[in-house]
């Protein structure tokens, strides 16, 4: 009997030194809180730069849910009413779709600067499990976001991808090889994408998922409050700034900077126009499927090399990074931040490749042409 | 017999080939690098064969009537094709029927022929412009984004003006109503 007291206090206590509620007080959360100043102290200001990002697309998506029609007759239509016909309604569509673009880079290069300054180190791990769930959830948000408007692209694209799902049954042992297809199904909702496949996205794109990142988010800056920020360097910084009102004043520079661009690329350059106009004319299930399908450009990472390399190996290759990506404060826990910022930049680099240059190296080793 | 004619007639007018022109089509989506379809020029995505909304099967008599009268169309005039959307009609209309039947051979030379002011969507690129570029000359949320950043930028650039004096007001404000509130709290605790 005395074994799972022990364990029980043992959990206790790894949970009271992991979020210390003692600190949760006016005066060490304003008053003593210290930012560290260094050459990485612009890292300090992504995770409120990803925040402002997101509430940008709580409140245009607010908006959005005003017009959109969760049907497969009139999703399409409705995107189209928004765009052309409700007042502002292109510019608050086009700000919740560049948002949902920055927030996704923002939260990519705060997990790669975190993991470089080495801000995972005990106490701080239930700070960089939040962080890794709220990457997955961004991730989740912006592959349940991309079918709601019930395009060409949309559908086709989410086809793929849980097409692709199905498939990585294949490589798994006999009585799991199952659980891909049976996730698929619930996914789906159907025999294929269609109306319950609609349904499912929405509920999870403005409720579930939501409801979720509210959840971890909550858990993540209150961690953060706590422990206060990291060091960040190796040798102990020799300047810092008062948390408040000093980083907080710059931040909110911050944020009004990153929303007038914001709002200047969403009245200058509406999203879609990256892409050719065939792809967001409304899903037709008996018309051909255009050319050039792709996921959006943050997939791009595992789209490319699903292209080019064997799909069991893609599919351990992004097995083995996820696996990392959640046990990185114990993997990493003995690492020096020299190797760890190798390693990070390593990461960065293969993300710029495969995100600019994904077709390019695709052409070359498969040697063909677009 | 005559009966028998009119049926003769009809079954040789629905067996035509259809007013496609998939030259243009390749063209196009070659030079501007782009995937294009058929709804650049056609009301069906699919082109103008089949039976679906906007394609020649579908048409009742009445548009069938305007079809012929289009096969007909000289330079100059304004006829409407029904599977044909404003920006194909436009075409029609500026270069008429049998030049565009000619330029299947030099696909390129109808952008030249086309009006160099006209802009269907009102999106600051004129429709040959879009003709090249690949992009629908019938949206204006569609076009190549920094020719529409440079266009969207110069409309707005009193919208602009304004929204960056109302971000640097609310910054300052906010600035100095955050250091307010902490040599306030700094009193409080000392």
């Amino acid at each position: 009997m005395s074994e799972p007291k022990k364990g029980l206090k043992r959990l206790i206590g790894f949970m009271n030194e992991r979020l210390p509620m003692q600190k949760f007080n006016f005066e060490n959360i304003v008053l003593k809180k210290e930012v560290p100043m260094h050459r990485m102290s612009w890292a300090y200001y992504l995770g409120g730069l990803t925040l402002f990002f997101f509430l940008i697309q709580v409140v245009t998506g607010v908006f959005l849910l005003f017009y959109y029609q969760p049907t497969v007759s009139d999703a399409h239509a409705s995107i189209e009413y928004i765009t052309k016909y409700v007042n502002n309604g292109s510019t608050i569509r086009n700000l919740h779709t560049w948002a949902s673009s920055c927030m996704i880079f923002c939260l990519v290069i705060h997990a790669l600067t975190t993991f470089a300054m080495k801000a995972f180190a005990p106490p701080r791990e239930l700070i960089w499990l939040g962080g890794a769930l709220m990457l997955v959830l961004g991730f989740a948000f912006g592959f349940t976001g991309y079918l709601l408007p019930w395009h060409q692209i949309a559908v086709n694209a989410t086809k793929v991808a849980l097409q692709s799902l199905e498939e990585s049954g294949h490589y798994l042992p006999g009585a799991i090889s199952g659980v891909p297809h049976y996730i698929k199904e619930i996914i789906q909702g159907g025999p294929d994408v269609g109306q319950a496949t609609l349904s499912r996205f929405f509920a999870l794109h403005v409720v579930i998922l939501p409801l979720l990142c509210f959840g971890v988010l909550g858990i993540h800056l209150l961690s953060v409050q706590l422990h206060g920020m990291s060091q960040g360097v190796d040798d102990l910084p020799k300047k810092s700034e008062k948390f408040f009102p000093f980083f907080i004043l710059k931040d909110l520079i911050v944020w009004g900077v990153a929303f007038l661009g914001l709002f200047i690329l969403a009245i200058c350059v509406p999203f879609e126009s990256f892409y050719a106009f065939p792809f967001f004319q409304a899903y037709n299930a008996l018309g051909a499927t255009p050319e050039g399908i792709k996921p959006e450009w943050y997939f791009y990472f595992a789209y490319y090399p699903l292209e080019i390399f064997p799909f069991w190996f893609v599919m351990l290759g992004m097995t083995i990074m996820g696996a990392l990506l959640f046990l990185t404060p114990w993997v990493f826990k003995k690492t020096s931040r020299r190797v760890l910022t190798i390693l990070a930049l390593i990461m960065t680099a293969y993300l710029i490749a495969m995100t600019f240059f994904g077709q390019a190296i695709y052409e070359i080793v498969k040697g063909v042409k677009s | 017999m005559r009966y028998l004619f009119s049926l003769v007639v009809l079954t040789l007018f629905l067996s035509c080939p259809a007013f496609a022109h998939p030259e243009f089509l390749q063209y196009f989506k070659k030079e501007s690098g782009r995937a294009i379809n058929c709804a650049m020029c056609h009301v069906n995505p699919e082109g103008p064969e089949g039976e679906k909304p906007g394609q020649i099967g579908s048409l009742d008599a009445t548009g069938k009537k305007m079809l012929e009268l289009a096969r007909k169309a000289k330079p100059g005039d304004n006829v409407v094709n029904p599977i044909l959307n404003p920006f194909g009609n436009e075409i029609l209309n500026t270069i008429g029927h049998d030049k565009l039947v000619e330029l299947e051979k030099d696909p390129g030379k109808i952008s030249t022929l086309l009006s160099k002011t006209s802009d269907l969507d009102h999106d600051g690129i004129p429709d040959y412009q879009e003709l090249l570029d690949g992009t629908d000359p019938l949206n204006p949320y569609d076009g190549l984004p920094w020719k529409l950043f440079f266009i969207n930028f110069t409309r707005n650039w009193f919208q602009i003006m304004l929204l960056s004096l109302a971000t640097i007001s609310g910054i300052y404000g906010l600035y100095f109503t955050i250091l307010w509130f902490s040599a306030r709290t700094k009193d409080e605790f000392k």
